[in-house]
């Protein structure tokens, strides 16, 4: 456990490799990220967002704003730091049941499932058995 | 200064507005492709229903949906997207001005009437304003460029208010309104106002469980 925790935490972020995969996807992603009204409606949707007392962190929006939102802002120019912080929004704070609703039919669950995917590539992802505050699952 | 903003930068800014539009448009069928298969429709055949189930029926399939969870904000919504497309094209004054311009008019509403609806703008996007200001949840996820957007939208209404009852001095108003307009015009594409388009390829062509049609084309 503790090699593949070091080997997590000791890796190198290959940006490269990040801003290759936000640019495959820039198209769909940029849009959804840039037409968001930051409206928040698709809060009351989440059933982790209600579970926790209506915490902002919870709402769909906020979740992949602070996500891939953040890697595209920054041009996948992130540190590992910040890919830890994103590891628990993507996946402690959504499990990807889809249920959340956007108006405007932005469909958040991909943005979330994209994050997850660019955060696996950096070999950042929650560890089933790794020492921790919160439980994952 | 004064003709070119009543005359030329208009015109810029339709083209503008209009070009950028279509750009989008074709953008969104080249980054989607046809779906190739649909949920075949439901065959379900219901009794006749009473009145009162039929009200039951119709208030149950509420459930779950914005007009329930949120019903203030989905009516001021509603509100203010229709009439803030629509007050400006059946606005007389416009009206009057397209007639002398290029020849045609849409059909327009009575002053009074617009009047009123302008006002009903205005509150609603004060409404949203005060969300953005008071509410945990939206403030959390609110930057500057909401803010910016928001007066975007609503400055063409506020001058054009202050225009008619002529308020202040009459031509400052009248040129920072028309400026106002142009400004929301010509960002309409290139900013979030963009979901103006893309809420109707996002509700309508794109098939998923939340679309308004069946849809006929996927990401």
């Amino acid at each position: 456990m503790e090699n593949t925790m070091s080997h997590q935490e000791l890796k190198p972020v290959d940006t490269k490799q990040i801003q290759g995969m936000l640019s495959r996807k820039k198209g769909k992603m940029k849009r959804f990220l840039s037409y968001c009204a930051h409206c928040s409606l698709c809060a009351e949707s989440c059933f982790l967002y209600m579970e926790h007392h209506k915490d902002p962190q919870y709402m769909p929006s906020y979740k992949a704003i602070n996500s891939l939102g953040k890697l595209y802002r920054k041009n996948g120019k992130v540190d590992r730091k910040l890919l830890t912080e994103m590891k628990g929004i993507v996946w402690r704070n959504c499990v990807l049941c889809g249920r959340c609703y956007c108006p405007i039919g932005i469909h958040i669950p991909s943005m979330i499932a994209f994050a997850r995917s660019i955060l696996r590539s950096q070999d950042v992802y929650p560890q089933l058995d790794e020492v921790s505050s919160e439980s994952w699952l | 200064m004064l003709a070119f903003i009543r005359g030329q930068l208009i015109s810029i800014a339709f083209v503008v507005f209009v070009l950028g539009l279509i750009f989008h448009f074709i953008q969104f069928f080249r980054l989607t492709r046809k779906k190739e298969w649909a949920y075949p429709p439901l065959e379900i055949k219901s009794q006749k229903k009473t009145p009162g189930q039929w009200v039951t029926s119709c208030l149950a399939s509420l459930n779950g949906t914005l007009w329930k969870t949120y019903p203030v904000v989905t009516v001021m919504t509603s509100v203010f997207h229709v009439f803030l497309i629509g007050v400006p094209l059946f606005l007389l004054g416009h009206n009057m001005l397209l007639s002398q311009s290029w020849g045609l008019s849409f059909w327009s509403l009575r002053e009074s009437v617009t009047d009123v609806l302008t006002v009903v703008v205005i509150v609603c996007a004060a409404f949203f304003l005060g969300r953005r200001l008071f509410l945990a949840r939206v403030r959390a996820i609110t930057t500057a460029y909401d803010y910016l957007v928001l007066l975007i939208a609503v400055a063409p209404f506020l001058t054009g208010y202050f225009a008619y009852h002529q308020w202040f001095d009459y031509r400052t108003v009248m040129t920072i309104h028309i400026l106002s307009g142009v400004v929301m015009l010509i960002t309409i594409p290139f900013t979030k106002l963009g979901h103006m388009l893309f809420f109707f390829l996002y509700r309508f062509l794109i098939g998923t469980e939340y679309s308004f049609a069946r849809g006929a084309r996927a990401w």
